[in-house]
């Protein structure tokens, strides 16, 4: 026998809770292209963001187009074909369900833009990284885990790409200590959180001296074979 | 007495009066000369300054004249000619400072009472009117304090000579300080600008200015660009005649011209020639000629003739070669601008301050559909076939620089009902057609396409387009004997360049510019 039982409270009424924080456009109407403009300092490439654009390239059909702004006058070829070779049918642009623009700029931070009429524009690889993400993949429902994946990417932007060696050498420990519990970062599944502290690791140039978990975890990472662009640029 | 002793003594007073007074007349008359021998005598310096005789080529004087630009610190000390118009004049005490300007290039120049010039030559020089060309004999001298108003701000000039070359008449039709004044400016300080009419009526003296000078230089070096530029792509250099039998873009904006027995028309575009140059096998041409469009339009940016940088080309499999080619001709133009012509730019700047320039590189291309989609976000009504007008070319303009901070994009796939009728319709959609427009900072720069190369097609498009086939048989006859898949486009010089530089009417970027309203200077 239940200690107690509890009323109803609400009857039959069917209660929309709110799953997501912004609704994200479909893409799957062919129709006008949709395209999201990103504009990077030459001096500081954005590698998680050139490799989430390869996998958002496996899904979605892309038409991936490098530009130069007015305000920079030399770039390295390299940066010219970050985002790999023309596509077949780029003459026709309507035939592509997202646009991803890259325009070499001077510009203090990475800065994205998409629907101008609905968003501001969004500032910070972090950020934008964050944005890309959610077109590939929906973040972990479990706000744990989600703050988790977060939380690695502050780490990873802040405290490895900007950080001093004493900080570094923190964050490189604690990868380590993460990675002995799990195989990826977050846990089980490979997320952002790979992503970006594979890609900052590569950035200090260390990678050969990281502690062992850490050297298992970037093989597995470059298994995945995603990271081809990132590595590629920094060669 | 009689009346005639009455009249014979008037007459005596009067002749002994008229004597009198002629003495008076004598002796004033001697003593003014008497006057200025002694003060010609005491005029030591009368032979280095005056007014010279007309130069009419009586002698080759080897003598070398300095430019303005040129005097730096590094010419301390040397004695140089220079031959300059006076800008200002101003007499102070037993000084004249005048500044001495060549095109946009100006100094201070000094005439002292002391050992090498007279009290007269200094009253001479501070009287020469303003305009008048001079020419002055001076030595180079350092200045410890900056001459912030003039270009040259290092050095001024000691004057020992001078004399003037060509005078110019006292009162000027328009002052170049106040063609020169930015606008707001002129409002605050409650001191003068000059308005649009006056300085084109005055154009010899208005295109004096630090401005104008800047505004026909950059000019030039666009039009230079333009050349270089298409002739290291392989493009040949052709020129179409301007008298022609039929109206090309259609028949209401046409100038009619006399020939002899009949009428004939003034080209409105070289568009038909082109297309001919590029059956006849010349394979890249351009040319850069004028341009005649008789529209009653009054507006900022519609002049009656301009001149017009038009390119047509043969490609191989698609039109986007030919838009990649053009597009990289203006790209290689706003290079070579922003590169080479910082001086100008910021010249005209400072009397009309705008934004600088922005690019992308390779150039933005985006599709009808996507314009369309971004103005219908913005809250605009428009049907999928619907023609841009130009509020909504200005509001997709801002929209694109929100969006890709770029001044300079292409908007491809043009719908085929509201373009002419050699435009080569899209292969997919009827509806659509291989045509595209360029547009600076919001307005449209060049209207382009793939044209038909078939004379069956050509034949369908004119029919449909209820145009008379009797007057456009031979353009229709050039593709009759083989005839290479081709498109190209024109940009107006004025137009461009009004829009580089960011100034809001095409006729401050026309020489002498012509409009329904003027048709001189």
């Amino acid at each position: 026998m239940p200690m107690y039982q509890v009323k109803p409270v609400s009857g039959d009424m069917e209660v929309d809770l709110p799953t997501c924080m912004y609704k994200l456009p479909s893409f799957h109407d062919l129709g006008a292209l949709r395209d999201i403009v990103i504009n990077a300092n030459p001096a500081q490439p954005p590698l998680t963001l050139l490799v989430l654009h390869s996998l958002l390239c496996q899904r979605y059909r892309v038409l991936s187009t490098v530009h130069v702004h007015s305000s920079v006058t030399d770039v390295p070829p390299q940066l010219l074909s970050c985002l790999g070779p023309r596509h077949a049918d780029s003459y026709a642009r309507h035939m592509f369900q997202l646009g991803f623009t890259l325009i070499w700029k001077d510009v203090p931070k990475v800065q994205m833009k998409f629907s101008v009429q609905n968003m501001c524009p969004i500032e910070g690889e972090a950020n934008v990284a964050r944005f890309l993400f959610k077109l590939l993949a929906p973040y972990p429902s479990d706000p744990a885990a989600a703050t988790l994946v977060d939380s690695w990417l502050d780490t990873a932007f802040f405290q490895l790409a900007e950080g001093s060696a004493k900080e570094r050498a923190a964050v490189l420990r604690a990868l380590n200590s993460a990675l002995g519990r799990n195989p990826w970062l977050s846990g089980p599944e490979f997320s952002l959180a790979d992503v970006a502290c594979y890609c900052c690791v590569l950035q200090t140039g260390s990678a050969a001296s990281t502690p062992a978990n850490v050297q298992r975890w970037i093989k597995s990472c470059d298994n995945l074979g995603h990271f081809g662009p990132a590595k590629r640029l920094l060669q | 007495m009689t009346k005639e002793a009455v009249q014979g003594a008037t007459e005596e007073e009067q002749q002994a009066q008229s004597k009198k007074a002629l003495k008076k007349q004598q002796k004033e008359a001697e003593k003014a000369a008497k006057k200025a021998e002694k003060q010609a005598k005491l005029d030591f310096a009368k032979d280095r300054y005056g007014v010279s005789a007309m130069v009419q080529s009586q002698q080759k004087l080897d003598r070398e004249l300095v430019r303005v630009q040129d005097l730096t610190p590094e010419k301390a000390d040397q004695l140089i000619w220079l031959r300059a118009r006076v800008h200002t004049s101003r007499a102070k005490g037993k000084q004249c400072f005048l500044v001495l300007r060549q095109q946009q290039f100006n100094v201070q120049a000094l005439v002292a009472v002391g050992d090498r010039a007279s009290k007269q030559m200094v009253k001479f020089a501070a009287n020469i009117t303003k305009e008048s060309i001079i020419d002055v004999e001076a030595s180079v001298r350092k200045v410890e304090q900056k001459i912030e108003s003039c270009s040259q701000q290092d050095v001024e000039l000691h004057v020992e000579r001078i004399f003037v070359i060509s005078q110019a008449e006292p009162r000027l039709p328009l002052q170049l300080e106040d063609a020169v004044r930015p606008d707001g400016e002129g409002e605050e300080e409650g001191r003068a600008t000059v308005n649009q009419d006056t300085k084109l009526d005055n154009r010899v003296i208005d295109l004096r200015t630090t401005t104008s000078q800047a505004i026909f230089r950059l000019q030039s070096g666009v039009c230079q660009l333009f050349r270089d530029t298409l002739t290291q792509k392989g493009f040949v250099e052709i020129q179409t005649p301007k008298i022609i039998s039929a109206a090309s873009e259609g028949g209401a904006n046409v100038f009619t011209v006399s020939y002899f027995k009949t009428s004939a028309y003034l080209a409105q575009s070289p568009q038909l020639y082109k297309q001919m140059c590029i059956c006849a096998d010349f394979d890249k041409v351009f040319c850069v000629g004028p341009v005649f469009r008789a529209e009653d339009s009054n507006t900022h940016r519609h002049l009656t003739e301009f001149v017009g940088l038009d390119i047509e080309m043969a490609f191989n499999y698609h039109y986007h070669e030919v838009i990649d080619s053009i597009t990289d001709t203006m790209v290689q133009i706003f290079k070579g601008l922003r590169d080479n012509f910082q001086t100008e730019i910021q010249t005209v700047n400072k009397q009309f301050p705008s934004e600088p320039f922005k690019f992308l590189e390779p150039t933005l291309r985006l599709e009808y559909t996507e314009g369309v989609a971004m103005l219908r976000e913005a809250g605009v009504e428009m049907g999928d076939e619907d023609d841009l007008s130009t509020p909504n070319e200005k509001l997709l303009g801002r929209l694109v620089k929100e969006k890709y901070d770029t001044d300079f994009y292409v908007l491809d796939k043009y719908p085929l009902a509201v373009r002419p009728f050699y435009t080569m319709p899209d292969p997919n959609n009827a509806k659509y057609s291989n045509s595209y427009d360029m547009f600076m900072r919001g307005e449209e720069i060049l209207s382009g396409a793939q044209r038909i190369h078939d004379a069956q097609l050509l034949t369908e498009r004119a029919t449909h387009h209820q145009i008379d086939l009797e007057k456009i048989k031979s353009y229709i006859d050039s593709f009759r004997f083989g005839a290479p898949p081709h498109g190209g486009g024109g940009i107006g010089l004025e137009r461009v360049c009004m829009l580089y530089l960011g100034l809001h009417n095409v006729r401050q970027t026309s020489m002498f510019p012509r409009d329904p309203k003027r048709l001189t200077p």
